[in-house]
């Protein structure tokens, strides 16, 4: 089979999978309860609420109040967000965006720290360096986040002042158009050093947070993967030709070892995306954490479900391109389809 | 594991292209330093938290010094729902963004609880005949030469409209009420001033009514330009933007991050000295880090952070007077038996008794709540005016201390003591309401171990859910009061037995005379002698105190934060909270 029939395979059965999630995102947040209350304020009266429910169909029957949702759905109509105080397809977009951004910067800290120090560690293994780099990058997994991130506020942000928080200065942000949504990018496209320069200053404290705890994940992986590598007979074979060991390490053995490592790259990212929340909140980044944990403390089911639905389907096509990435990277993958 | 190898000759990234992408990754870091540098070097440093600023008040403890800037930041716990006085629920945070923006026909006096002019240009009494003899009809000439933020004219016209699109509207949730139950008729006088004709006479009228932000006067042209008035629907555009005539425009509402607002040049009054920001900060540690680095001039805070705040290099701490939101726990005489938990005990008139009611409130630890979670911030009101509402009796009966050999009395003459009961307050989850609630089991459940008190602290949503269930589906629950100017509303709600709260939870059913404690609400209403007023308000503070519809567990303790090079600062607590009114400040 060919890659490109492998992936048309996995992408036709992408909308069944998707159909069979929604159904079970719906059935278990209406177990939850009635999404009613998200709407009300405490000045209402029965008469009011019930005027609402008739609003919003939830005094129809579950399946009918699904017909109506999923319908919504499809017509881009996801819901009022009680929480933002607008519709959910207003807000999600530019929230998305935000947490898209953090966590493909905090992805490329991890991913550059884990496979370097994985590599490192992996290539002297059980010795003194190899100790020193699985501390390093295990105290990032074991450290809380909520902590990580308020200490590194308080030492680079009150006290030295070098880092701020926040996502921008808002007149710099202001200042240059926005057409992907992310900062970064926008600013390269502009060719804004000023806003380029601002949208790092941001993103670095909350990147670094994010990204450390991430690096355990990736380094350990990698270093057992290279461990593993490093120990097979076309190593030792390339030893023999009088191959230098950095040519060794880095032409034959790692490359092998990725391939374990880029499916926890992409589990890592669609974790990452998901599981900001905390370094969201304590940094005032403006992404689907935040409004997620607002969403979930305040019973907002319309944003939940939207949410849900994404980070579902987002997660269904990361696993179909960490397969692709497979593979690609060995083709007897495909050929076993 | 599958293994592939590659074989020889094949190159990955080869030296020069990695060497390329480190100096690249080099290159940025160097960006994002420079920028932290630059910023820290500039006349005016950008303490960008969430949002821009032209300047903002320097760094904190560590830092460099505060720098006069061009904005006042402000950080904000909660994002506001809406921004259309139509829509706004009381006490919700929308309310402060309309105080900054819109306008009153007459305003609250920043030093004092005095009126000022606002869109009028006098206030109406019965001397200067704007208040008609019948006490039924005000009058309000219009201040000329005001226009709103989108150029349009402010007249009468617009005055008439804008109070009859809040009533016709009527949203659930909103504050419309106050309106449509005062209100009978709105009109434009020959003379071009506005008339409003009350269904009958109130002495509350001018503090309960027009000063509030559901009065607020909005440009009709913005208004019909972006989807006009429709009964019982919220106005999209006006829920996210505002056209009003106050000191600051409204340029950008950032959800989840921010709400920009600039200086509205053309202003008829004093004008602002500086442009607005406010952030959205709902984690309150990250407000006081904000606070302390200097990104923040002003906080929302409460009392339990005021130990983080004290003596903090740069920052001045404001703790003088209370909230006009007294924490409460409610009795429900409506108590629908079968619906309640099913762990409670209780029968359907558990509170009828008023000895049941005043063994609550004497059982009550009320030290605990007030040293506990205000930290010693607040103080008590008698049932039921707040500290620092016109008709409060500082002589009146208050429960203020626990008196458990008072309470044990109490519960044995009822029979209670040796019988028991289980019963379930219901309370918001992870805030004050659920300590005051979590004192009133320990206050109970050490007084007798018969005794046993559920709390079920649930989300917002759920709560608002019971809460605007009737029958209410719980025999108790926390909640604070919603801020009032006038002492009426405040009696019309939570006291009168056919007020809001009365009907829900059966008041009539309780009280010993409940026409007595009507009688003298109605009265005080309709008494246009404010000495006569407050006599009549006297004597209902002292009556409640023998028949308590609830159980007050403090009144709390303002607790604002800001730097000390904020000046001008001026905060009134029948503004909406934070009580403050930004475009009176100045920084050094």
């Amino acid at each position: 089979m060919q890659i490109r029939d492998y992936v048309l395979r996995r992408l036709l059965i992408l909308p069944l999978l998707v159909v069979g999630t929604s159904l079970i995102v719906f059935s278990l947040t209406r177990i939850g309860g009635s999404p009613i209350g998200i709407y009300l304020s405490h000045e209402m009266d029965d008469q009011e609420v019930a005027q609402l429910e008739e609003r919003f169909h939830l005094d129809d029957p579950l399946p009918v109040q699904y017909v109506y949702w999923a319908t919504g759905v499809l017509r881009g109509d996801l819901g009022w967000s009680g929480v933002a105080a607008a519709p959910v397809t207003q807000v999600f977009p530019a929230k998305l965006t935000a947490s898209m951004e953090l966590a493909i910067a905090s992805a490329i800290v991890a991913v550059v720290l884990g496979i370097s120090l994985g590599t490192y560690a992996g290539a002297r293994r059980n010795r003194l360096p190899d100790h020193i780099t699985r501390i390093f990058s295990i105290s990032g997994a074991s450290m809380p986040l909520f902590w990580f991130a308020i200490l590194l506020l308080i030492v680079f942000w009150v006290n030295l002042g070098w880092f701020p928080v926040g996502r921008s200065n808002a007149e710099i942000f202001h200042s240059i158009p926005h057409p992907t949504g992310m900062y970064t990018i926008d600013a390269l496209l502009a060719f804004d050093l000023t806003a380029l320069r601002d949208a790092l200053w941001h993103l670095a404290l909350p990147a670094i947070t994010l990204g450390y705890g991430a690096t355990a994940i990736i380094a350990r992986m990698m270093r057992s993967s290279l461990v593993e590598e490093l120990q097979e007979d076309y190593v030792d074979a390339a030893r023999a030709k009088g191959l230098p060991e950095r040519l060794v390490l880095k032409r034959h053995a790692r490359r092998n070892a990725l391939i374990p490592t880029v499916t926890v790259i992409g589990l890592t990212f669609g974790f990452l995306l998901q599981g900001a929340v905390v370094a969201e909140i304590i940094f005032q980044w403006p992404g689907l954490g935040r409004w997620m944990a607002d969403a979930v403390l305040r019973g907002d089911q319309a944003t939940i479900m939207a949410y849900v639905m994404f980070t579902s389907v987002l997660f269904l096509f990361v696993n179909l391109a960490v397969d692709v990435v497979y593979a690609y990277l060995d083709r007897r993958v495909v050929l076993g389809e | 594991m599958l293994r592939v190898d590659r074989g020889f000759g094949r190159r990955g990234l080869d030296s020069r292209g990695r060497l390329l992408a480190l100096l690249a990754a080099m290159v940025l870091l160097a960006a994002a330093c420079t920028g932290a540098s630059e910023a820290g070097d500039a006349d005016a440093p950008e303490g960008s938290a969430g949002g821009g600023d032209t300047a903002t008040a320097g760094t904190g403890d560590g830092g460099g010094e505060a720098a006069p800037g061009g904005t006042f930041v402000h950080a904000a716990d909660d994002e506001p729902l809406s921004l259309d006085p139509a829509g706004v629920e009381p006490g919700e945070g929308g309310e402060t963004m309309i105080l900054q923006v819109y306008e009153r026909l007459l305003e609250i006096d920043p030093n004092g609880p005095d009126l000022v002019p606002g869109l009028s240009t006098e206030i109406p009494t019965v001397d200067n005949g704007l208040i008609s003899e019948d006490g039924l009809t005000y009058t309000f000439p219009i201040r000329e030469g005001v226009t709103f933020h989108d150029g349009t004219e402010v007249n009468a016209e617009a005055v008439k409209y804008s109070w009859d699109r809040v009533m016709e509207m009527d949203l659930p949730g909103s504050a419309a009420s106050v309106l449509i139950d005062n209100v009978t008729e709105t009109a434009v006088s020959d003379d071009g001033a506005f008339e409003v004709t009350l269904d009958q006479p109130s002495a509350s009228f001018l503090r309960a009514v027009v000063t509030q932000m559901v009065a607020s006067v909005v440009s009709p042209e913005a208004v019909e330009s972006n989807g006009g008035i429709a009964a019982g629907e919220p106005n999209e555009f006006m829920l996210q933007n505002m056209v009003g005539t106050g000191p600051y425009e409204l340029i950008s509402w950032n959800r989840g991050e921010n709400l920009e607002f600039e200086i509205h040049e053309e202003y008829w009054g004093e004008p602002a000295n500086l442009d607005l920001r406010v952030e959205v900060v709902p984690d309150p540690d990250v407000r006081v880090l904000g606070l302390r680095a200097g990104d923040y001039d002003m906080i929302e805070t409460d009392p339990s952070f005021i130990g983080d705040i004290e003596g903090a290099e740069g920052v001045n701490l404001y703790t003088e007077g209370l909230l006009v939101e007294p924490i409460h726990i409610g009795f429900n005489l409506n108590v629908p038996t079968d619906e309640l938990p099913s762990e409670d005990t209780i029968s359907a008139d558990f509170f009828h008794d008023p000895r049941v009611r005043r063994a609550f409130n004497h059982a009550y630890d009320y030290d605990a709540f007030l040293q506990g979670a205000l930290g010693g911030f607040g103080d008590f009101n008698p049932h039921y005016i707040p500290q620092g509402i016109f008709g409060y009796d500082p002589e009146a009966p208050v429960y203020d201390q626990q008196d458990t050999a008072e309470a044990e009395r109490l519960f044995r003459e009822t029979g209670l003591w040796d019988e028991g009961f289980t019963i379930s307050v219901i309370t918001e989850e992870a805030n004050l309401f659920e300590i005051a609630a979590l004192v009133l089991k320990d206050s109970l459940e050490s007084l007798n171990p018969n005794f046993e008190v559920r709390v079920l602290a649930v989300a917002e949503a759920q709560f608002d859910e019971a809460h605007a269930s009737n029958p209410m589906p719980y025999a108790m629950w926390v909640k604070n009061t919603d801020p009032f100017a006038d002492p009426d509303a405040y009696m019309q709600s939570y006291v009168h037995p056919d007020g809001e709260w009365g009907e829900v939870h059966g008041f009539a059913q309780g009280y010993q005379d409940p026409e007595q404690i009507a009688s003298l609400i109605d009265d005080a209403a309709l008494e246009l002698d404010e000495e006569r007023r407050a006599e009549i308000y006297s004597e209902l503070q002292n009556l409640l105190y023998d028949d308590p519809m609830w159980l007050i567990a403090a009144q709390e303790g303002i607790a604002n934060a800001h730097r000390d090079n904020v000046e001008g600062f001026v905060l009134n607590t029948l503004w909406p909270r934070p009580n403050v009114k930004f475009a009176l400040f100045d920084k050094s």
